[in-house]
């Protein structure tokens, strides 16, 4: 392992309730769960449903072709975390998903300057390796992919 | 269900000295709130039956280690893990208990070294947070760990919304700098500010520069609630507990799903039930302003501007002296200093006592005041008093 290459910043912890969002995230996949009673997706993940209460939840997998668009951003001239002084301003943003507007994924959107980033601007996920075995989300402006 | 209807009072008040460093620990800061309120009430450590306090990660001390060295023997101590809506959350726990007839005199306090300690605008461990945190592990590796950027991912999607705008923010701060120029206690005594400032000064995270940011401090508040009854043998002039409606909402507080609602828009009715008055009926208020923009969405929330004319409500004067809700007239967390919102109560107690009479603090004749606290989107918690 060598110094130079050492991820600073929070790697995501995984507990016994998110472990298969992040488990899909290493393999550069979006997995969510799903509650199996009202069938409403439930992110961030946990031990049951916030909606409906119930304990039976299931994990659907998305694949890799994730879309969304910007529903609230801020951007951040300080950093709150270890590692983020290499990369201000730093760009947190909340996107509802394409397919299921409901559910809101935090990222950062990377790939963009700070001062084009909009409410309603459109997202497409992509995935950060940070360590030998670990990768992130993030979202990157659409037009970059075209 | 308890039933407030001024069966009790807020009968002492008191703070210690509020600084940047204090070089004492919480407990120190604890006992001089204490022994102020005590002071005010006319009341001695042996009077209180109930110690209450609330902390955040342990930056308090104990209403134990409290009861001990202020030589208070009481039936009762409980400390609860909270934030800005837990002075009123407390209220109302003392009230049940006081109409129960388990207790007659409870004091409930909130200490901190908020900047030679821990404070919470410069973030918190990582790891320990992405445990501690619901979702934390959904936040945190994005390098959002301050409240700051919380509230402000709430407050661009409103202001987007809204048409809100960084000036209708800026009014909020202007407000209270300016009440705070009266209070010579005030952290930013002495220091006022303009718009032409405000707009000149760059942003932490958007949308909020250091002037939309809470001034954390070193300090500890104390407030005493006692029976109608027993209010009437104490030093002061009592304070009556109308109503009062806490509510939650949100199931993660720092990772949400839409803005729409916030639990202060829960509360707000049954508030307004639980006192029998309307929002129009109301002189004076104390509103939760870890930030700027939490003002605004509170005017909402509780009646006192439509959605989207918060900003103008506040452009217009309204929360300075001689405006519609005179609000935060000690200068609020935002210039006055931080105590977790228990400051704001003390002044809306003492406005409410007239204590400032004769002078260009006092809200003039004014009778019933609001007291709103805001833990987050998903926690509220807000109280109407009277004198």
């Amino acid at each position: 392992m060598t110094q130079a290459t050492k991820y600073e910043k929070p790697v995501p912890l995984k507990t016994l309730d998110n472990h298969p969002y992040w488990d899909a995230a290493d393999r550069h996949e979006l997995a969510l769960q799903k509650c199996s009673d009202c069938k409403g997706y439930i992110h961030p993940p946990g031990p049951s449903c916030p909606s409906c209460g119930s304990p039976a939840t299931e994990w659907e997998n998305l694949g890799s072709d994730i879309s969304a668009t910007v529903y609230s951003y801020i951007t951040s001239y300080r950093p709150f975390l270890p590692g983020f002084q290499h990369d201000l301003p730093t760009v947190i943003t909340v996107a509802a998903l394409d397919v299921a507007p409901e559910v809101k994924i935090m990222a950062n959107i990377i790939g963009c300057p700070a001062e084009e980033v909009e409410i309603g601007m459109p997202l497409k996920m992509t995935w950060t390796d940070i360590t030998p075995d670990r990768a992130l989300p993030q979202w990157t402006p659409s037009r970059s992919q075209n | 269900m308890t039933t407030y209807a001024n069966q009790c009072a807020i009968v002492g008040v008191g703070e210690s000295e509020r600084s940047r460093n204090s070089g004492t620990t919480p407990l120190h800061l604890a006992l001089d709130a204490a022994r102020n309120a005590l002071r005010d009430a006319g009341l001695e450590a042996r009077d209180l039956d109930g110690i209450m306090n609330y902390s955040t990660g342990g930056d308090s001390c104990t209403s134990h280690e409290l009861a001990t060295y202020l030589g208070s023997r009481p039936k009762y101590v409980k400390d609860i893990s909270g934030g800005g809506s837990s002075t009123e959350l407390l209220i109302a726990d003392a009230v049940a208990l006081i109409e129960a007839g388990e207790l007659e005199t409870v004091l409930i306090y909130r200490a901190m070294n908020g900047a030679s300690g821990h404070q919470v605008g410069r973030g918190y461990d990582p790891d320990l947070l992405q445990g501690m945190l619901p979702g934390g592990s959904f936040v945190m590796p994005y390098g959002s760990a301050s409240p700051s950027q919380w509230f402000g991912m709430f407050a661009m999607r409103h202001m987007h919304e809204t048409g809100t705008t960084k000036e209708h923010l800026g009014h909020v701060c202007v407000s209270f700098y300016e009440h705070a120029q009266r209070n010579p206690k005030a952290f930013l005594h002495g220091k006022p500010l303009d718009m032409e400032t405000y707009l000149a000064t760059p942003d932490i995270s958007t949308p909020f520069n250091i002037h939309d940011c809470c001034v954390e401090l070193d300090e500890a508040n104390a407030l005493i609630v006692t029976s109608a009854g027993n209010a009437k043998n104490c030093k002061s002039r009592p304070v009556y507990i109308m109503g009062m409606a806490p509510r939650h909402t949100h199931s993660h507080a720092h990772y949400w799903t839409q803005v729409d609602e916030v639990a202060s828009d829960h509360a707000a009715p049954a508030l307004y039930q639980s006192a029998g008055v309307k929002p129009e009926d109301i002189d004076v208020a104390a509103i939760y302003d870890c930030f700027s923009w939490v003002v605004l969405r509170q005017l909402e929330a509780y009646g006192f501007a439509k959605r989207g004319e918060a900003g103008d409500f506040v452009k217009d004067g309204n929360l300075k002296m001689g405006g519609r809700l005179p609000s935060n007239t000690a200068g609020g967390m935002l210039s006055e200093g931080y105590t977790h919102g228990m400051n704001n109560v003390l002044e809306l107690v003492r406005q409410l006592r007239h204590d400032y009479k004769g002078t260009d603090r006092q809200v003039k004749d004014c009778e019933l005041g609001i007291c709103t606290g805001w833990s987050g989107p998903d926690l509220a918690g807000a109280m109407i008093l009277r004198n």
